[in-house]
């Protein structure tokens, strides 16, 4: 599903090169709950961030259901993104004008479906993520732990193969992270749903299926656990 | 696009105070670009009138080498036979007053005045019966009466009475020329002071009868001019033009100016003042737009995470674009609604009243033939142009911001 082939990604700070990935490859198949752990500069985000297409490659190649992404265009990878990707981000960037279901349906708007259909389907999995009547909250007054739950909803509303999740449980606290792995294991297990996230919570890497280690952009163990 | 109108509303609604910051900003320059041009629009209208009905008339015949010596008001270049002219333009139904124009010097001895001296003074000899259906000169006398065919009466303007310290009942001395150059005294008693609304009338200009000036000057029946009114609204260059080529034929020496030709320095003037004055709109415009990009700047940066987050998610720059300048362009339309409404409210008073500028400049002339009470005008195109300026400037600033914006990678906006 998604295959990472000797893939670099520096950035320059000043003067100063930072290799932040160092010819990475890697192999996620479908239906994997994958953790990417390491410490804090290890390059963690910026793998998540080449797989989601919102970054590219200084060398190598990412292919996602067997296609290369890097000769795409901007206008072409942000259909990728919205059609076949899911995000959740670490301060879960809802937008705070819009309430609960209003975050959700503003996925499926960018797609072509019908309002009907684009409602029906956000309510239903506001409802998965254990949301109900709060559809018409606005993120302010929903609590840490819900608004990542409508980060998570609004993530696969969409039915993405892939959700790629940014330390999704950073900002929370273990009870309510502890929660939200838990939700999000519950989703890979009932739709098949790729997991791919990010942390330095050993915690949160207890959760994981498969646990690939970084340490200075380079893999330094990737091992299968039991589901 | 319902969602993006949605969203745009939300956004205003939900940062109010930044929409209301923004938008007062831009209605406070277009209130105050409306209430200068309310004023600048009111002093050209009111001048334009003023000069038309107490200085120039709507147009004027001239003998053809006049124009050409005109300052120097000549004597000898008249038109013969006003009454045949007049009589050709009756046929027309153009209404016509004959006036004879000339230099004279005033003079004035001590007692009645306060002291000897003399003035030079530029004299219009007017029919008093037929110069009422031109100009409405005879509608300001404030003192005293108006003239009176064949006596020697002298009318003078307010400020000219107030420089002399004359009175009505007094008696002036004008010494000129005769149209054949003679030196001629004309004896003549102040029987009215006007106060009229055109300065440059209340200033240096006095008025006798033109019988009396025909018997002093020898003029033998000829006048300098023959004013002529056409109907408002009408485009004067085009009438003057039309009544020179109906004249010709009968009196090939004559010719019509209008009243733009004949008031040449004053719209030379005008123009360079509205120049002037719109460096000043274009000030006010740019403290405008200067606060409102400030503004919009900081609501886009602040944004700039929201941003990032909706192009990660595979919504396309030009609809992110989209969004922002619609929420843009709501703030144009509060701030345009609001700046019309402020510019109506604070130019209300100066177009249904008008303010009294006589104690702020006194006689001072100002250029423009207005004096007393000033009175703006609405400007219904100046309000549209502002209305629809507020929201393209709102839109532009907004487009540049997030171009600008949008010119970071997604990774840069995600962890800004």
């Amino acid at each position: 599903m998604i295959r990472m082939d000797n893939v670099s990604r520096n950035y320059r700070n000043g003067d100063i090169v930072v290799r932040a990935l160092r010819e990475v490859s890697l192999a996620v198949e479908k239906g994997e709950f994958i953790s990417i752990a390491g410490p804090s500069g290890s390059g963690k985000t910026t793998l998540l961030n080449l797989v989601g297409c919102i970054d590219r490659p200084d060398s190598g190649e990412i292919f996602i259901d067997g296609e290369p992404v890097s000769a795409r265009t901007k206008k072409e990878l942000a259909l990728l993104r919205r059609e076949k990707l899911g995000f959740v981000f670490q301060t879960f960037n809802l937008i705070p004008v819009l309430t609960a279901l209003e975050n959700v349906s503003f996925v499926l708007s960018l797609l072509s479906i019908r309002e009907n259909e684009i409602r029906e389907r956000s309510r239903a999995v506001l409802a998965e993520v254990g949301l109900s009547g709060k559809e018409d909250v606005l993120p302010g007054r929903l609590s840490g732990g819900q608004q990542q739950r409508v980060a998570v909803a609004r993530a696969l509303v969409k039915a993405p193969g892939i959700v790629l999740a940014d330390e999704p449980t950073a900002n929370l606290d273990s009870k309510t992270g502890e929660e939200i792995l838990k939700l999000m294991e519950k989703l890979n297990r009932d739709h098949g749903t790729t997991f791919i996230f990010s942390t330095h919570d050993p915690m949160v890497m207890d959760y994981a299926h498969r646990l690939v280690s970084l340490h200075d952009g380079t893999i330094v163990s990737d091992e299968r656990r039991a589901a | 696009m319902t969602f993006l109108l949605s969203l745009a509303w939300k956004n205003l609604s939900r940062y109010r105070k930044r929409t209301v910051i923004t938008a007062a900003a831009l209605a406070v320059g277009l209130g105050l670009y409306l209430f200068m041009d309310a004023w600048l629009m009111g002093a050209e209208t009111e001048s334009e009138r003023n000069l038309v009905w107490y200085e120039t008339s709507s147009a004027r015949i001239l003998h053809e080498d006049y124009w050409d010596e005109r300052d120097r008001l000549p004597l000898k270049y008249c038109i013969e036979d006003p009454g045949a002219v007049m009589a050709k333009l009756g046929e027309e139904r153009i209404p016509s007053a004959p006036r004879t124009v000339f230099s004279a010097e005033l003079v004035l001895r001590k007692d009645p005045f306060p002291e000897d001296g003399s003035l030079p003074v530029r004299v219009v000899a007017l029919d008093p019966e037929l110069d009422d259906g031109v100009f409405r000169l005879g509608e300001t006398v404030e003192e005293g009466r108006r003239l009176r065919p064949g006596e020697e009466g002298i009318l003078i303007g307010q400020w000219l009475a107030r420089d002399l310290g004359a009175e009505v009942g007094y008696s002036l001395t004008m010494i000129t020329r005769t149209r054949r150059g003679y030196y001629q005294t004309i004896d003549a008693e102040i029987v009215g002071i006007l106060n009229c609304p055109n300065p440059a009338v209340n200033k240096g200009t006095a008025f006798i009868p033109l019988d009396t000036a025909d018997r002093y000057l020898d003029m033998e029946g000829a006048v300098t001019e023959i004013n002529l009114k056409f109907p408002e609204r009408r485009d004067p260059d085009a009438l003057a033009a039309e009544v020179e080529s109906g004249l010709v034929p009968d009196f090939p020496g004559l010719r019509v100016k209008s009243w733009r030709d004949l008031a040449q320095d004053y719209l030379a003037f005008a123009s360079m003042k509205k120049s002037a004055t719109n460096v000043i709109l274009l000030l006010v415009f740019v403290i405008a737009a200067v606060g409102v990009s400030n503004t919009m700047l900081m609501a886009i940066n602040e944004r700039t995470r929201e941003l990032g987050m909706m192009r990660a998610l595979g919504m396309k720059d030009s609809r992110i674009t989209l969004a922002f300048l619609l929420e843009a362009g709501g703030i144009g339309l509060i701030g345009s609604v609001l700046g019309v409404a402020f510019g109506t409210a604070l130019s209300y008073w100066i177009v249904t009243r008008g303010v009294d500028i006589s104690g702020l400049i006194g006689d001072m002339d100002i250029g423009y033939r207005v004096q007393g009470i000033f009175r703006g005008a609405w400007n219904p195109g100046a309000m549209v142009t502002a209305f629809f300026f507020g929201i393209v400037l709102t839109v532009f600033i907004g487009f540049l911001s997030t171009r600008r914006a949008l010119k970071r990678s997604i990774t840069e906006c995600l962890y800004r």
